[in-house]
Order: structure tokens, then C-alpha cells, then sequence
């Protein structure tokens, strides 16, 4: 039951470059990479090369700092803890137990599975439901503030301040290690850079705009924080290991926070988000502060923290994206022009149509709660509320501001916002769950105020909340987009279909939240909520949400909840009606017969009591 | 025991002061100043500027105060008041002030440890035991900054602004209240309090241009665990900070210095309000 159509309009890709011309591009600058990685050694003298060695491996790390903070939104001071755990791991072993190509491969297994562990669990800690920016950026300061207090602990175990100096080690020449840690630098640099242009990196940058909206579009987001950090953990402890075969030496400055908010700079330096950013600062900065740092010694570290602050302040971006754009202003026209031609022609972006079947069994509600309590403290904002929805059934809850409305929307779309009382969707109780395990189960949610990824574009939201339909690829960006027929249907009759191509931030507001709506309609619920709608619409929107709205009712048997304050339109399109007064269910009827029952007339009047 | 129940009243009390500058600025400002550490530096540098002129040692503390003021509102109007929709980028952009302003400590005043005269000096005898006197001294500095911060939030005009733009900052601004010149004078004073808690630990210890660090990551997570109550930081600086000295007597000194960054950190795990109450 899958019909295709071809839209005629431009196409969803991030570049607006085909996959195989932006593989052509990556493979090129890679090679050119690898290339001047190669000839290095020959036009370098020793001392160059050996910071090189550090600033490649330092740029790697420094890319996990970009993946976490500038992707994905987390700020982290505790990937130099890993940095120093993968470094100890290779130094304890080396001088401990001693160097061969087994206790070597046993340190480095060793160093990956403490840092993914260590990582888990500081994921754990940081990212519960509800936890802030700020908290996170808590745990990973603590982190490495342990770690080098157990490194100073150590006594001549861990070498305790002066660390471990001149074990054994493999070793490489300095050429060797030159190309070694080059050439695995400009490789992970090239995955990164195709990784956070893929539809999973559109996934973290989503995460990173609006952690609330992904979760309600059945994205587990604290797994996918977790999991990426767990990696990047890794990839850290690697350098970290591999810096601690090239120096044969570590030290507790290889693991503290300070180091860990180096990175944070480097990162932030050469612009958050970019891969290439920070790799090219931090490689250009630890290239620069080797030179100068010996001629200009304060002075450096003061230009640098300037420079940090001045960035920070009115360059939020950092300095690679400006320079590049001016350098992209001076391309030639004519190949400026053949881009954008492709990114016209050679694309067309194919729009799948399913029905879906449907599986709702019409015996049972789709919807029901059975004295679902709400306390605040003291303060009872909702008290025994029962009510049962079917299948088909577009019920309007009505009440004047503050009788609990949107704390009952809360409260059925997360298991843990309720005090009391069961909650069950298509049958299924949603006990304590989070909001992802309860879209899981068929209900989709819209927000009061519309909550939206404002750095993405319109076709990139659609894909995203396709998000339980499908796996986004962590290469490939998709040309196309599965939308089932009733979000597809808003999406042609509001126009939003000529501007898939447009940022979400670019949109007026009406269209945000249509495109709020095509989203939730996009997961395939049985089970609607929808909190004020036409709010802030026109006229004829209003008119066009209603129909469809009876529509989804009628032809699909959804059943919808909807907060409204219009009354007409509530009367236009409910069939039922449910009254919430000072958090208390007071009528529960046909429409008709509570809009004109006098309790409603005296609530809305004030004289009740 | 009397002795264990000292250690952790002065311990409390030191943590008290050295936090009650990043409270009042988080409270007001929803933002961690990460210049923190510095601010304290500074003060401790302040009072080794007394000693150098062989000035009073009691001037020491009006001076730290004075510096931390000036500098606290150069910082506010310059470089924080562009942040405010951004509190990540304000720990990055008071991070980046905190080292430029560690330089131009260490090209003033060099690398090296010295040292700044106290005020007062030796142990008094208590119930038969001998305790420091400086350290006795602290609960009543602590005591004394919590009388005044009390005392300027309640009963003054401006603190009664302050925490209107603390509980709800739209409704403060619709009424009138200069919410920039509440946050101008909130950091000022705030960095001031932080010198000013620099200039009182300086006689516990020494004064070197990394002093401020650990005090910083310690202010951080009590503050994060108070909110915006100084009621709440005092229980937790109580609470923290006795079981940093329990740690550190019964355990180890390497666990006691995790002690308090790590139960903070639980804590708020598992209560998200920490020792707020509201």
C-alpha cells in the first residue's frame, strides 16, 4: 500500500551536494591530508615534528570534545580524564608488567574497556530525565578531579605527582610516529566529518536543539548521549594511550580538568560543530604555542584567554566557519554556479505515501485514566481524574486558566510526572515511563508553545520524526522521506512542501506549527494530544486544522484530546467535551450539552465556587 | 572529639565564605562564574600586598574587597552582560577571564609560593585543648557575611530588587526594576565577597597563583546543590563539609578531598534540589 510521488522541488541533502560528489570531496581532501602527512617528515625538523605528534593526537581528542559539545550539545570537561586514563593504562602496564606486543594489546584493551565503562557510568549520573546542561557539565568536572586524586593516591604505583617516566615502550622513529599518529588523525577526521553529516548526526544536532521535542518523538535520548559518550571516551583513550607511547611518559596534568578545559578552548577556537574547526586549531595552536609560548612565555597564554573570551563573546561560532565563508565568496562564479545547479536538477526528492493500517482494536479505549492525582507539595492541582476515550473519539478539554489542563497533557505523555492514579494507552499501562516509552506506545504530543529544532531544516524534522519507522544512517543522508498519508496531506495543503528545504527558524509561525502537527502525525499515533493548536493562527488555518483534525478522527480512528480556548472551534470539531475546574473533572459530555449547561457559563464568569 | 567537632564548624565556615560570592552571583544571574578561582587568588594576593608595605593585616580585607568590587563590575558590563541567554558559554567566557587575569598575576608577583601575614596568630586553649585562633576566628567572619548578606537582602531597597529579579526576573523587569543594574551590582558584589573570602583563607595557607582552583571546584558543587538559598548553603557547607573532615580523619586525606565533589554530585543525582527545600 506504498505509493510514490516525486516532488519536483529542491532536494533534503545537508550540502545540497550528492552523496557520491560529497564522498568525491572527502576522499580528495583526504587524500591531500595524508599526502602532506606523508611528505612531513622530510621538510620538518625533529622538534616540529615531535609537536606535531602531540597536536595530532590532542586534535583527536579534541574532535570527541566537538562531537559531544558541538553536535550533540554537552558540554564536557572530561575528556582529558580519558585522554589520562588511556595514557596511565599504557604507562602502568609498560612499567609494571613490561613492554611486548601482548601486554601491550592487553593495556590498550584494558584502557578502551575502563574508559567505556567509566564513561557509562558518568552517562549514567549526568544524563537522567530532567537533568540540566549545567549538571552535566557538573559531573564531567568531577570526573577528572577523581581520577588524578586516585593517581595521586598512588603512590609509586601510579608515579603519584612526578607520574611515570621511561618505561619501555614500542618504538617508532620519529618519522614513524609522525605518519602513525597522522595518518590515524586525518582518517578519524574524515569519519568524523561524514558522521556528523549523516541523518544520525541531524539525530544528535536535534538532541542539542531540543532535548524535550526528541524525546517526544520516541528518541531515547539519555541511550544515544550515553552511547556517543562511551565512544568518544574510546577514541580519547586511544590518544591517550598512543601519546603515552610516543613520550614514554605520563603525569597527572594528562588527566586533570585543566587539560580538560584546554580542549573545551581549543574546540571552542575553531568553531564548535565543524570537525575541521577544531582539528585545525587545535593542531595550529599547539604548532603556535610551542614557538611562541618559548619566546613570549605569559604573554601567550593571556593572547590565547583573550582571544578564548573575544570568541566566546561575539563569535559563538568560532573562527573557522567566517573563514571559510569568505574564502567561499572568492570561489570562481562559474564553480559556485555548477554547485548550485546540482543541487537543483540532480536531486529529486521522493515523498512515500503509506496508509497505515490500522491495528487499534475499537473494544477498548485508546485512552483511559483512572484517578490520576497531581500534587505539588501542598498544592492539588489535579484530583481524581477519570476518563475514558475511544478510539474515533476528538475530545476537547476546556477550563479556564490554571485548572490543570496542560498538567494532565503532562502527565499521560511522562509516567513520571503523576502523583497518583493509572494511566493506560491502547490498554498498555504507562507506568513510570519516559516520554520516548510512552510514544513507543502510540501517543504523539504537541506543546502549548511550538518546540521545534530551530537549526534544521524542514525535510530533516520530517525524517526525524520518522525516527521509530526507520534507522537513520550514520553516513548516508536519505533523498527521501516515508510520511504516512494524513501527514502528508497537511503537508501539501499548508504549502510546507515547497519549503522543504528551509530552516525551521525561517518559518512563520503558523507554519511551525503545522510542521509541529505533520511531525506528530508523522509517528503514526493512535493517540493524539494536542495543546492549543490554533493558537496564534489566522482564520483560515484554524479552519483547515479543524478539518483535518475531524478527518484523522473520522477516516483513521484516532483518538484525539485537545486543549482549546476557542470556543467555536471547539464546538466545530469535539465530540465530546471534558470541563477541568481548580483541578477537578466537573462534566463530561456531548458537546452540545456542556457548552450550554450553566456550570460552564459560571465557571467562564467567574461565579462559581 | 571537641577537637573533630572544631575542624568541621571552621570547615563549614570556611566553605561558607569562599561560596557565598558564586551563590549570590548564581542566584541572580542563573550563570557559574568560573573566575571564581581567581577572585580568590586575587584577594590572596591583596593581603600579601599588605604585608609588603608592612600595612595592618586587617586592611587586608577592605582591600580585597574594594579590588574584587572594581574588577567585578569592569568583567559584568565588558564581557558577561552579552551572555546571559547563554550560561554554558558564561562558564567558557569567565574560564578564559580567570586565566588571562592568573597571568598577569604570575608575571606580577612570579610563580612561587610566599607568604601573607595573618591578622592574628597562635592557639588558644579551649576546654583544655589548644585550637587555632584564626580558624575560630573564621565562624565569626562566616556568621558576620551571612548577617550582612541578610541584612542587604532584606532590609535595603536594592536587596529587595534583587530578589524580586532572583524569583521571577520578566515580572521584576514589568515592573519597573532595573534588572542590568541589579546584575552590575549583583557580580560586583559577588566578586568583591569572592576576594574579600581570598583575603580570610590567605593565613591558613599560602599564596601562589593556583591557590583559588580547588576552592572554585569546591564553591561550584555547593553551590549547585543550594540553589539559590544561602539557608541551603549553609547545610550543605554543615553537612559537605563535615563529612570532608570525617573522610580525611577516619578514611584518607585523597578520599577526603573527593569527598564533597562526589556526594555532591550523588546528591544531585538523586534530589535535583539538593538542599533546597522549596
Amino acid at each position: 500500500m506504498t505509493r510514490l510521488v516525486t516532488g519536483a522541488d529542491a532536494n533534503h541533502t545537508y550540502l545540497g551536494l550528492p552523496l557520491h560528489v560529497r564522498f568525491k570531496a572527502v576522499s580528495i581532501l583526504t587524500g591531500l591530508a595524508l599526502l602532506v602527512v606523508l611528505i612531513g617528515p622530510f621538510v620538518l625538523d625533529p622538534y616540529t615534528q615531535s609537536v606535531l605528534i602531540r597536536a595530532f593526537l590532542l586534535a583527536i581528542t579534541a574532535l570527541t570534545v566537538d562531537l559531544l559539545w558541538g553536535t550533540t550539545g554537552i558540554l564536557t570537561f572530561a575528556q582529558g580524564a580519558f585522554f589520562g586514563i588511556g595514557a596511565y593504562a599504557a604507562g602502568l602496564m609498560f612499567t609494571h608488567v613490561g613492554y611486548t606486543v601482548g601486554t601491550m594489546m592487553l593495556a590498550l584493551l584494558a584502557a578502551i574497556a575502563v574508559s567505556m565503562l567509566v564513561a557509562a557510568f558518568v552517562g549514567w549520573l549526568a544524563f537522567w530525565q530532567g537533568a540540566t546542561p549545567l549538571y552535566v557539565a557538573v559531573v564531567t568536572l568531577v570526573l577528572p578531579i577523581v581520577v588524578v586524586q586516585l593517581i595521586y593516591s598512588g603512590g609509586a604505583f601510579t608515579g603519584s605527582s612526578s607520574g611515570l617516566v621511561g618505561f619501555d615502550a614500542p618504538s617508532l622513529s620519529m618519522s614513524g610516529w609522525f605518519w602513525f599518529t597522522g595518518t590515524i588523525m586525518v582518517l578519524l577526521t574524515a569519519c568524523a566529518w561524514v558522521f556528523i553529516r549523516s541523518d544520525y548526526g541531524r539525530k544528535l544536532n536535534a538532541v542539542r536543539d531540543n532535548e524535550t521535542r526528541s524525546r517526544y518523538l520516541g528518541i531515547p535520548t539519555s541511550n544515544v548521549k550515553i552511547i556517543l559518550m562511551m565512544f568518544m571516551a574510546a577514541l580519547a583513550s586511544l590518544a591517550g594511550f598512543i601519546y603515552a607511547c610516543v613520550g614514554t611518559i605520563v603525569a597527572p596534568e594528562h588527566a586533570d580538568f585543566v587539560f580538560g578545559t584546554e580542549l573545551v578552548i581549543y574546540v571552542a577556537l575553531g568553531g564548535r560543530g565543524t570537525v575541521l574547526g577544531p582539528v585545525i586549531g587545535t593542531i595550529g595552536l599547539e604548532w603556535a604555542s610551542a614557538y611562541v609560548s618559548s619566546i613570549l612565555p605569559f604573554v601567550w597564554t593571556i593572547i590565547i584567554g583573550a582571544i578564548f573570551v573575544v570568541v566566546i563573546v561575539v563569535l559563538p561560532e568560532g573562527l573557522l566557519p567566517p573563514i571559510w565563508r569568505a574564502l567561499a565568496r572568492r570561489l570562481p562564479a562559474r564553480l559556485a554556479n555548477t554547485a548550485k545547479s546540482k543541487r537543483a536538477t540532480v536531486f529529486h526528492p521522493l515523498v512515500e505515501i503509506g496508509a497505515k493500517s490500522s491495528t487499534t482494536s475499537l473494544t477498548q479505549p485508546a485512552l483511559s485514566l483512572t484517578s490520576v492525582t497531581k500534587r505539588y507539595g501542598h498544592l492539588q492541582v489535579l484530583n481524581g481524574i477519570d476518563i475514558q476515550i475511544m478510539p474515533g473519539e476528538l475530545v476537547g478539554i476546556v477550563g479556564p486558566n490554571g485548572a490543570g489542563k496542560t498538567t494532565l497533557m503532562r502527565c499521560i505523555s511522562d509516567g513520571m510526572e503523576r502523583s497518583g492514579g493509572t494511566i493506560k494507552v491502547n490498554g498498555k499501562s504507562i507506568d513510570h515511563k519516559s516520554p520516548e516509552g510512552i510514544t513507543a506506545l502510540g501517543l504523539g504530543r504537541s506543546f502549548q508553545n511550538t518546540s521545534l529544532f530551530g537549526s534544521l531544516r524542514v525535510s530533516e524534522c520530517l525524517r526525524l520524526a520518522r525516527y521509530p519507522h526507520y534507522k537513520p544512517s550514520k553516513i548516508d543522508t536519505a533523498d527521501r522521506v516515508g510520511l504516512p498519508l494524513a501527514a502528508m496531506e497537511v503537508l501539501e495543503s499548508t504549502g510546507l512542501q515547497a519549503q522543504l528545504q528551509e530552516q525551521v527558524n525561517n518559518l512563520p509561525h503558523g507554519m511551525k506549527r503545522a510542521l509541529e502537527l505533520i511531525m506528530v502525525l508523522s509517528l503514526e499515533p493512535s493517540v493524539l494530544l494536542l495543546d492549543e493548536p490554533t493558537a496564534g493562527l489566522t482564520k483560515a488555518d484554524r479552519l483547515m486544522i479543524g478539518r483535518i483534525l475531524t478527518d484523522l478522527q473520522t477516516r483513521l480512528g484516532l483518538a484525539i484530546v485537545l486543549i482549546e480556548h476557542d470556543f467555536d472551534f471547539v464546538k466545530q470539531v469535539c465530540s465530546r467535551l471534558v470541563v477541568l475546574h481548580r483541578g477537578e473533572l466537573i462534566l463530561d459530555g456531548p458537546v452540545q450539552e456542556v457548552v450550554n449547561s450553566d456550570l460552564v457559563q459560571e465557571i467562564y464568569s467567574g461565579h462559581v465556587e | 572529639m571537641l577537637y573533630l567537632f572544631l575542624d568541621i564548624i571552621t570547615t563549614a565556615a570556611i566553605l561558607f565564605i569562599v561560596s557565598s560570592g558564586l551563590l549570590i552571583i548564581f542566584g541572580v544571574m542563573k550563570i557559574i562564574n568560573f573566575a571564581h578561582g581567581v577572585f580568590l587568588t586575587i584577594g590572596g594576593y591583596s593581603s600579601l600586598v599588605v604585608t609588603h608595605f608592612d600595612w595592618n593585616p586587617w586592611f587586608s580585607m577592605p582591600l580585597a574587597f574594594v579590588v574584587g568590587c572594581l574588577l567585578g563590575s569592569v568583567i559584568e558590563r565588558t564581557v558577561l552582560r552579552f551572555l546571559y541567554h547563554r550560561p554554558l558559554d558564561a562558564i567558557l567566557a569567565t574560564w578564559g577571564l580567570g586565566i588571562v587575569l592568573g597571568q598577569l598575576i604570575i608575571i606580577g608577583f612570579g610563580r612561587e609560593v610566599q607568604f601573607a601575614a595573618g591578622p592574628v596568630s597562635g592557639a588558644m586553649e579551649l576546654f583544655g585543648d589548644f585550637y587555632s585562633k584564626y580558624r575560630l576566628l573564621l565562624i565569626i567572619f562566616s556568621v558576620l557575611v551571612a548577617g550582612a548578606m541578610w541584612l542587604l537582602l532584606k532590609g535595603t531597597r536594592i536587596g529587595l530588587q534583587t530578589r524580586a529579579v532572583i524569583m521571577n526576573e520578566p515580572l521584576a523587569r514589568g515592573l519597573g526594576i532595573n534588572s542590568s543594574r541589579v546584575r552590575l551590582i549583583t557580580f560586583s558584589f559577588g566578586a568583591g565577597l569572592a576576594c574579600l573570602a581570598g583575603a580570610f583563607i590567605t593565613p591558613l595557607s599560602s599564596v601562589d597563583p593556583n591557590m583559588g582552583l580547588p576552592w572554585l571546584v569546591s564553591a561550584f558543587m555547593l553551590v549547585l546543590v543550594s540553589g539559590n538559598s544561602f539557608l541551603a548553603l549553609a547545610s550543605a557547607c554543615i553537612v559537605l563539609g563535615g563529612a570532608q573532615v570525617l573522610a580525611s580523619t577516619y578514611i584518607s586525606p585523597v578520599i577526603g578531598g573527593l569527598t564533597l565533589a562526589v556526594l555532591a554530585a550523588l546528591l544531585l543525582r538523586i534530589r535535583p534540589k539538593g538542599f533546597a527545600y522549596d
